[in-house]
């Protein structure tokens, strides 16, 4: 157990998987396949296991996402880490392929794979293309992958084990900003369904939804309003597909409101399809989204700033709903 | 075995041998030899002519399997015109068998799956999938999509897959099959074992990405994989020069200094022997081979448009053909050159059978085709609910049409 960022804890979980697959593979393009913690010996996947298994391609996601793909499908558990800005040049590999080749051939299709996707929130400075945040809503809407999006270190590895064992297809949501996050990790592997929310914390006022680096602002928002008296229920996602409905229309059936924090933009953000399924099932709630606006992100900090949502407009919007 | 002794004599080469090999490397560098072939076949006199050291109960069955795929093909085009319950849109591969039985004839198709060699095919799938060894039966009761078909009628045509013979699956889609065909062997790679990976493409995949992206990693990693590009000159309604800056796509294996091979593709023993030389450089870890056979289909891209029961190939007007027509004078250029005749007549002046022993094979490959089609018939439509299932591993997914 030790304070690990959330790097490190996910590369402690796929070199684990590594070591007892002998032809597991890794394919990664920019982010080279190292990890270091303080106090903790490097990882690193290509010097460990030799580049038959970990290889860095050229700039060609769609080697990284067809080639994992076909490994799987020949009965060799792969995983690649596709940077950002990437995984939408893959993307029918993963919809059209991944998605339906178990349901096309009547359950005979094995692909026991995992594509990383670095999702980058937007950031000051980048401008529109560098920030991708928006491929969470893409990917959650094809049947047949299961897309989870992690919040924190300790979920990023044992979700990542999780991927990795499930015999199912799997896009891992990695939001960039979660880079600079640390906490206590196990050492030893340990798992994470990944078909169940969090409850992050638990009250009987608001219910606020979010996921990934989402819940950064979010926890800050609540920390601000438990202070002011909100009892606060707040609930990290964690998996877009399966979503955890149940867990969604328990928390809004004892609290009646609903707000929902997206990074992504607002149509069809994973916001909607939450009060989607809640407002089926819960009688007279009261709703409110926050999100980014349907627009690229601008460059100036000026801009970017005041578009991109935060833990204050989640403090102002609970306030608004609560009266 | 003929493998085996040239495969030991390229590893004991004389000094000879290995200057003409460094002069043949030259040769690739400046691009001057489109056909270099294996280095195996070059070495030692060896003529690459494979075909000649196969016993003739194989022979024989390559005869077979070409008349097996040519009679389902032509009943199922029989059945598009005459017969309202037989369902399926069909993309027909006759005139086009030699190779899918060529390749596939070099291939290991028979044992567990972690031995296989494996086959990653097209939206034209009947021909890989008979030639890999797929179960007749089940292949027609998956094409009228009945529950008891080979992927229990979720796959139709398109999506065909039998993984206990190596035939991953036909694609719908235009191109990635070759991406993972590369992909499966990487992880053959990986593993350290001597499995192939071969993806068949059609003409219309040199302008698609994964074209350069199969290949290219290919050869960067030296993976045991061969892209067989079948050019039948049209893809969908388009000659091929609408997309193809050069007549033979095999030269596109310069850019990737790999052997670039055109073979006859109406010439099932020649279409083997290219075929066992790229597969004999994928084992020994030489790396990728692409593979142009030249051939030709007689029906449109889909379904059999102007074409008459009982009467092989589709002439006259075409309701499809956009873009070019498929002349058809060049149609019947083509059925003279017939690959079930070429493999016949091959096996006849090689005493291997006579025109009666031919003639009785093809009346029982008609028959076997006969037979599948009747148990078609009489299998079961799918039960509606099981849509919901095989979607993951586990489970079912809900049912959201009722509100």
């Amino acid at each position: 157990m030790a304070s690990k960022s959330s790097m490190y804890a996910m590369y402690e979980a796929v070199q684990h998987e590594m070591r007892q697959r002998k032809d597991m593979t890794w394919l990664f393009e920019l982010t080279p396949a190292v990890a270091s913690n303080p106090g903790m010996s490097v990882i690193n996947l290509e010097k460990e296991f030799g580049r038959t298994r970990v290889n860095n391609t050229g700039i060609d996601e769609m080697w990284m996402a067809g080639a994992t793909l076909g490994a799987g499908l020949v009965g060799t558990t792969a995983v690649t880490f596709i940077p950002y800005q990437g995984s939408q040049v893959p993307f029918e590999l993963i919809q059209n392929h991944a998605g339906k080749l178990r349901y096309m051939t009547g359950g005979d299709a094995a692909m026991p794979v995992v594509f990383i996707v670095e999702i980058s929130g937007q950031a000051a400075g980048f401008g529109g293309q560098h920030s991708d945040y928006e491929c969470d809503s893409y990917f959650a809407h094809i049947p047949g992958v299961k897309v989870v999006i992690p919040s924190r270190p300790y979920d990023v590895k044992g979700m990542m084990a999780s991927a990795i064992q499930d015999p199912n297809p799997v896009v891992y949501l990695f939001p960039q900003a979660l880079r600079q996050l640390s906490e206590e990790v196990p050492d030893e592997q340990f798992t994470v369904p990944l078909d169940k929310a969090a409850v992050r914390t638990t009250g009987s006022d608001l219910t606020i939804v979010s996921s990934g680096a989402g819940m950064m602002g979010v926890l800050e928002a609540t920390a601000q309003l438990q202070k002011v008296g909100m009892k606060v229920e707040a609930i990290d996602l964690r998996s877009l597909k399966p979503m955890d409905t149940e867990t969604l229309v328990k928390s809004v059936q004892k609290t009646k409101r609903l707000l929902t924090f997206d990074q992504s933009y607002y149509t069809l953000s994973p916001g909607a399809e939450v009060i989607a399924r809640v407002a089926e099932n819960v009688d007279g709630a009261r709703y409110k989204r926050i999100a980014f606006p349907d627009a690229p992100p601008p460059a100036s900090p000026e801009m970017f700033n005041w578009m991109r949502p935060n833990a204050s407009h989640i403090v102002a919007a609970a306030t608004r709903i609560m009266g | 075995m003929a493998d085996q002794s040239t495969y030991n004599a390229a590893t004991s080469i004389s000094s000879a041998s290995a200057t003409r090999r460094t002069l043949l490397k030259g040769f690739a560098a400046a691009g001057a030899a489109v056909s270099m072939g294996s280095k195996l076949a070059w070495a030692d006199g060896e003529i690459g002519y494979w075909a000649k050291d196969l016993p003739n109960e194989k022979l024989v069955d390559m005869y077979s399997t070409i008349l097996r795929i040519r009679w389902f093909e032509r009943t199922l085009a029989d059945k598009q015109l005459s017969d309202r319950s037989f369902r399926n849109l069909i993309h027909l591969y006759a005139g086009q068998e030699a190779v899918a039985t060529g390749v596939c004839a070099a291939l290991n198709n028979k044992g567990p799956f972690e031995q296989l060699d494996v086959i990653f095919g097209t939206h034209r799938p009947t021909g890989h999938a008979l030639a890999k060894g797929v179960d007749m039966k089940k292949l027609a009761a998956e094409y009228n999509f009945k529950a008891t078909g080979l992927n229990r009628g979720y796959a139709g045509e398109m999506h065909l897959s039998d993984k206990s013979v190596g035939y991953i699956g036909a694609d719908g889609i235009v191109g990635p099959a070759a991406v993972l065909a590369a992909g499966s062997a990487f992880a053959f790679r990986a593993r350290g074992n001597k499995q192939v990976a071969v993806a068949f493409g059609g003409d219309g995949t040199f302008a698609t990405p994964a074209f350069h992206s199969s290949l290219n990693n290919a050869a960067l990693l030296k993976l045991p994989f061969i892209y067989v590009v079948e050019n039948n000159l049209y893809h969908q309604f388009a000659h091929y020069s609408y997309s193809t800056p050069m007549k033979d796509i095999a030269t596109a294996a310069n850019t990737y200094r790999i052997p670039g091979i055109v073979v006859d593709g109406q010439d099932v023993m020649e279409v083997y022997n290219k075929t066992k030389d790229a597969v004999e450089r994928a084992r020994a870890g030489e790396g990728p081979t692409l593979i142009e056979a030249k051939t030709y289909r007689y029906y449109g891209h889909w379904g059999a448009p102007g074409a008459k029961v009982g009467e092989m190939g589709s002439f006259g007007y075409d309701p499809q053909a956009i873009t070019s027509w498929r002349p058809e004078r060049e149609m019947r250029a083509w059925l003279a050159r017939d690959p079930v005749d070429i493999c016949r007549n091959t096996l006849v002046s090689w005493g291997v059978i006579d025109q009666a022993k031919a003639a009785a094979i093809e009346a029982a490959m008609k028959e076997e085709v006969k037979e599948a089609f009747e148990w078609e018939a009489k299998q079961p439509l799918c039960k509606p609910e099981d849509a919901l299932k095989h979607v993951f591993v586990d489970g079912t997914v809900a049912a959201r049409q009722f509100g």
